[in-house]
């Protein structure tokens, strides 16, 4: 993806890193660097710890793309929710007389079979999948950072006990699992949503493993031990944190994943059940008649496609901006 | 600020009599595929409050050990043996839980990369702050509030900026300023500076080494100094002990050390400092590589190396034998050393 367009820890980074001599010797290499801030700034850092939340929303607005994809998910997410509101129409409304019209003032995205408004269908349709989508990420996330993270940093048995979980959960096909599932437990997007974050958990879980493998043997983590903190201190306040950044590209990703994943269910309609809706469903219903209007099967097609692209763009960002050593001091 | 740093009394008190740590007999063995390593051997020593131990040695000697294992921070596959009384308490016998409330509270240690040693994506002010709560039961502003005052102790310009920046902002020594700086931040009985200055280079050492002895003084705690930089023990340490291959080749006081060497790997040490008057022509490097602690050598571990071994040298380990008062050295050949160089002038 665009991970060459901002290298964490480039240009910026070595500037405080290369010594200055000057005649004051390591003070005056202080009061150097102490010229790079302007006061303003310096009076605002005097009272509270400089939040690492504000310095990395800082980070994120210096990414473009990130912060265009940020825009245009909450673009979407308006569109969804304001949307139907101010449509005639609601997303079951059946009205035959204007069955399958094209896109009009009236209808904006035109109709289907069943005189349906399909720009409220979409709206419906891609709130649905956003929810389950969002709701499976942060399961996932959950699951997979928190045995990731108990597997490499106690090892052992505990690590190979996980270890085999993951390949284990790996191996299962997920279209089948959740196929199965959705015959004989009913539909219903919570329901779906879990089964989805049991199954989508590892690969959080083994990009947190990994980097916690590095991340412990990091002479801060004994030193951490050195100060008297306990394994769940360590673990929360020094270890996840620095996880955070390779964990919410991932998670982003993984929406993404999810949501093309919901849509497949639907799609072969496994999914959501009428009269709701969901992109995947729309895809569905429309890929019937797709040689005569391909505009039906475009259009939650392109949305699809839109926040895929949008949550990948903003996961980029994410890194960048939660990893402190990217430093962006243009601001 | 001023009272929390101020000796405490009981260290007075007891300075002449007990010593704060007491090492028995430590030997400190890792379990590998290939053998146990005994990195650490039948060591013992005492540290009285308010002084400062130097331990010297080369690279795998078991100093580092040494401390780690006097703070339970060992590897998993680490057998220990031996005694350490700490303040009156068995430290081997405690639990996790007992150990966790030492560390950082009563024995605070230094680590050798300050580049390392602090966690990226905190502040150093947050960490300082956070070392000091993990003991005490302090406001997250409070425990700020004393991370700035300890940064300004430590000689960090302009504290209440730099305790808000993060470490990848400082410069080594800097970090090291930090690190002390969160060493001290719970007043600990003692520090143990495991190479502190290794990492950075010889006009910051000066500066980093000066802060040191400055907070050691000033909170009259004890300091184990950790090292193999015999030029950076001469201007610091009350009492030094020299480790060779995971024993103890000679302690003493400093100029016992310096000045009146009973053993030769400690003469060979000394030979190889550059020294400042320029008497000397050349460095003398002691030949050849540590021994392997898998399969160490029979009879005295520096005999592959030694310029004055001996038949006798091969048999057995020679015992630690006391010279006069602290003063002791393991050799077999103390009978023959050569009369030390003497105070240069």
């Amino acid at each position: 993806m665009s991970s060459e367009i901002d290298i964490p820890g480039g240009q910026d980074r070595t500037d405080t890193e290369v010594p200055v001599f000057s005649a004051g010797g390591v003070e005056g290499y202080s009061a150097d660097e102490a010229s790079h801030y302007s006061s303003a700034e310096v009076e605002g850092l005097t009272e509270a710890p400089a939040s690492f939340g504000r310095l990395a929303w800082k980070r994120f607005l210096h990414h473009k793309l990130a912060l265009a994809g940020a825009i245009g998910l909450v673009l979407i997410i308006l569109l969804f929710i304001v949307g139907p509101m101010l449509s005639d129409y609601t997303f079951d409304e059946r009205n035959v007389a204007e069955r399958l019209q094209g896109p009009s003032r009236d209808h904006w995205f035109g109709t289907d079979e069943i005189g349906r408004d399909l720009f409220v269908r979409t709206a419906q349709g891609g709130r649905y999948s956003l929810r389950i989508g969002l709701v499976a990420a942060v399961m996932s996330t959950i699951i997979g950072t928190l045995l990731g993270a108990l597997a490499a940093y106690f090892g052992r048995w505990i690590d190979i006990a996980i270890s085999q979980l993951i390949n284990i959960v790996l191996i299962v096909p997920a279209l089948i699992v959740l196929s199965i599932f959705a015959l004989y437990f009913g539909r219903d997007a919570f329901r779906l949503s879990i089964v989805l974050a049991l199954l989508l958990w590892t690969r959080i879980a083994r990009v947190v493993r990994g980097v916690v493998l590095s991340i412990k043997e990091q002479e801060y983590i004994m030193a951490a031990r050195a100060a008297g903190a306990s394994h769940l201190r360590i673990i929360f306040r020094h270890v996840l944190p620095n996880v955070v950044g390779p964990v919410a590209v991932e998670v982003t990703l993984l929406l993404g994943t999810v949501i093309v994943l919901e849509s497949t269910l639907s799609f072969l309609g496994l999914g959501v059940q009428p009269p709701n809706a969901s992109l995947g469903t729309l895809v569905a219903e429309a890929k019937g008649n797709i040689d005569n209007d391909p505009i039906r099967v475009l259009t939650p097609g392109f949305f699809i496609v839109l926040i895929v692209l949008c949550v990948n763009f903003l996961g980029d960002g994410l890194r960048d901006a939660l990893d402190p050593r990217s430093k962006n001091e243009k601001g | 600020m001023t009272d929390t740093l101020a000796p405490k009394p009981s260290d007075d008190a007891f300075a002449a009599t007990a010593p704060l740590l007491k090492a028995d007999n430590l030997c400190v063995g890792f379990r590998t595929d290939a053998g146990t390593v005994n990195a650490v051997s039948d060591v013992s020593f005492e540290i009285h409050p308010g002084e400062v131990l130097a331990v010297v040695g080369e690279s795998g000697s078991g100093k580092s050990v040494t401390a780690l294992a006097l703070m339970r921070l060992h590897p998993r596959n680490t057998d220990i043996t031996g005694d350490v009384m700490f303040d009156g308490i068995d430290l081997l016998s405690l639990t996790d839980a007992q150990m966790r409330s030492i560390r950082g509270r009563d024995i605070a240690m230094i680590f050798q990369d300050p580049m390392t040693a602090l966690n990226p994506v905190f502040t150093v002010g947050e960490q300082i702050a956070e070392a000091i709560r993990i003991h005490n039961d302090v406001t997250k502003p409070q425990a700020w509030e004393r991370s700035v005052d300890l940064l300004q102790l430590v000689g960090v310009p302009e504290p209440k900026r730099r305790a808000a920046q993060h470490p990848h902002e400082y410069s080594g020594g800097m970090r090291q300023r930090a690190m002390i700086a969160m060493a001290i931040s719970n007043d600990p009985k003692l520090l143990i500076a495991d190479e502190p200055t290794t990492a950075l280079d010889v006009t910051v050492q000066a500066q980093v080494m000066e802060v040191l002895h400055d907070v050691q003084e000033a909170t009259g705690s004890a300091m184990m100094l950790i090292t193999h930089d015999l030029g950076l023990v001469a201007g610091s340490a009350d009492r030094v002990q020299v480790m060779y291959a995971s024993r103890l080749m000679e302690t003493g006081d400093l100029d016992d050390i310096f000045y009146e060497s009973s053993n030769p790997y400690t003469r060979a040490l000394l030979e190889s400092i550059p020294d400042l008057q320029g008497v000397k022509e050349s460095l003398e490097p002691i030949p050849g590589n540590p021994p392997s602690l898998l399969n160490p050598p029979s009879g005295c571990a520096f005999r592959p190396r030694c310029f004055m071994a001996g038949e006798e040298c091969a048999g057995s380990v020679p015992e630690l034998i006391t010279i006069e008062g602290h003063h002791a050295s393991r050799c077999h050949r103390i009978s023959a050393m050569p009369a030390p160089v003497g105070v240069p002038s």
